[in-house]
């Protein structure tokens, strides 16, 4: 490669050739994938194309039958499926986050927003109280909840707001690569256009990295550096986001790009 | 001069896939360089590839064969085979592209817009919002609309809110991609004198305009791609 000029910072997340079979069936296969911190990279492509699966597998939920994925939280990269149960837990609690795309996943929606927030503080190993009752209020305004709604619970929330309120649930930790699959998926679009500004600012701000789901282009061309498309479980084509939506090469990705209307 | 671009044995074509795969030939075997201070207009028929060819030097469209080597922090990079995020750190620090279009952000205000590169190289955030203002004021953008999102604003308003962002703080090398088409005379003028000072202070621009007056006006050199997909030359 060349790759003499890359900064001089290290790889954060390192996929290789991984596999996920379900029998006989492919969910996703050979995705090998480098990420670099403060990178968002996108993965596009029809429902059944394997990228759901693909990110199951990325995030620690579910396994590859075959390959590796190695993350590094500090000590190097490290196989996430090779460490110690108690270790690849206590990663996902505090070095990486998912947003799932209904807000019901991942939420509590028995306790109450405020709560929502400082579970992931005590996570952490946070145990001030008053400052962590600060910090989730803050949190609450960057994502543009009023905070005098810190006692309500998620289930009287409207589904934009359970999504923003998700998202600040998962960021607060600080996370260095967050997981979305289909974030704006069941939202209407005048709320789409609001979360995703947020995000894009949230995201740049903090410098974490972002692996990102989605079957919209548009949303892939707001937010993301790099994109992956894949087909039948394979990457198909990938590359500088604009590269591949302007200037697609894979007959696939020609007919993605040109089956949408302008956005 | 120092040269900051070289071209060579540059190849595109498009293949349609899905359109029976048919091929369409752009260039073949371009060759050419630019140097720091120049302004090379790209000329030819609508058609010959003068957006392909700019697009090609952004690294939005890739070369078929062949090298595009941009300076970059002092070295020559052939942004043909480097890796994307080599080439992302080459559009932040080394290479912008000017169009006539502002890709609207949904709810940033049109000073946010402008100042957003300064802040991203780390210029201080009041001298950024200053240095904005200045230059919005300098295209005749009313101070009315400055704190608002320029997704309201009309194609003439976001076309200049756009050339400020591009030319308050300009990259090394620009590319332009018709930056005057529709502005009115004034600010057409105002856009020519932009390009003056940024290619006095030692930039590289590149760019393709509509408008003969103006293109009389900014070129210091004129590449012709007429029969650029023949042989080669």
């Amino acid at each position: 490669m060349n790759n003499q000029l890359s900064a001089p910072e290290k790889e954060l997340l390192r996929v290789e050739d991984v596999t996920r079979l379900y029998g006989e069936r492919a969910g996703c296969l050979d995705v090998s994938l480098s990420l670099w911190p403060g990178e968002i990279l996108g993965i596009v492509g029809e429902s059944g194309s394997g990228k759901s699966t693909l990110l199951r597998c990325l995030a620690g939920i579910d396994p590859p039958t075959r390959g590796h994925i190695m993350f590094d939280s500090g000590k190097g990269l490290l196989d996430i499926y090779a460490v110690a149960e108690p270790d690849r837990r206590n990663m996902m609690r505090t070095a990486w986050g998912i947003v799932h795309q209904n807000p019901r996943d991942g939420l509590r929606m028995a306790i109450s927003a405020g709560g929502n927030l400082a579970e992931r503080l005590i996570d952490r190993g946070d145990r001030h109280y008053g400052r962590i009752r600060e910090v989730a209020r803050d949190w609450l305004q960057r994502v543009e909840i009023d905070p005098a709604r810190m006692d309500d619970k998620p289930r009287a929330f409207s589904g934009g707001m359970q999504q923003r309120l998700q998202i600040a649930r998962v960021l607060i930790s600080e996370p260095r690569l967050v997981f979305m699959d289909e974030p704006t998926g069941g939202l209407d679009v005048s709320v789409q256009a609001r979360l995703l500004d947020l995000l894009r600012v949230l995201v740049r701000d903090l410098g974490i990295a972002a692996i990102i789901v989605t079957h919209d282009l548009a949303v892939a061309r707001l937010l993301t550096d790099r994109l992956l498309v894949m087909k039948e479980g394979r990457v198909v084509e990938h590359g500088l986001t604009d590269q591949v939506l302007d200037d697609p090469h894979h007959p696939y990705t020609q007919l993605l790009t040109s089956a949408v209307l302008a956005a | 001069m120092t040269v900051t671009i070289r071209v060579e044995q540059l190849t595109k074509q498009f293949v349609l896939h899905n359109q029976g795969g048919v091929a369409l030939p752009v260039f073949r075997d371009l060759k050419f360089e630019v140097a720091a201070g120049e302004m090379l207009v790209l000329h030819g028929r609508s058609g010959v590839g003068k957006s392909s060819l700019l697009r090609m030097l952004f690294g939005n469209y890739k070369p078929s064969a062949g090298h595009i080597f941009i300076q970059h922090l002092g070295e020559m990079v052939d942004i043909a085979s480097t890796a994307p995020r080599t080439l992302l750190e080459i559009r932040r620090k080394s290479i912008g592209f000017v169009s006539q279009f502002l890709r609207v952000i949904p709810r940033v205000t049109a000073v946010d817009v402008v100042r957003d590169r300064m802040l991203a190289r780390g210029v201080d955030a009041r001298l950024a919002t200053e240095r904005a203002q200045v230059m919005l004021e300098r295209l005749n953008l009313p101070s009315r609309l400055w704190k608002l999102a320029p997704s309201t604003f009309s194609g003439g308003e976001q076309q200049r809110v756009n050339i400020a962002r591009s030319f308050v703080d300009p990259a090394p090398i620009l590319l332009l991609d018709e930056p005057t088409a529709s502005l009115d005379p004034a600010n057409r003028d105002v856009v020519i004198q932009l390009i003056h000072e940024t290619r006095q202070a030692g930039h590289t621009l590149v760019g393709v305009f509509h408008d003969q007056g103006v293109r009389e006006a900014v070129a210091t050199r004129t590449l012709d791609l007429t029969h650029s997909d023949r042989a080669a030359r």
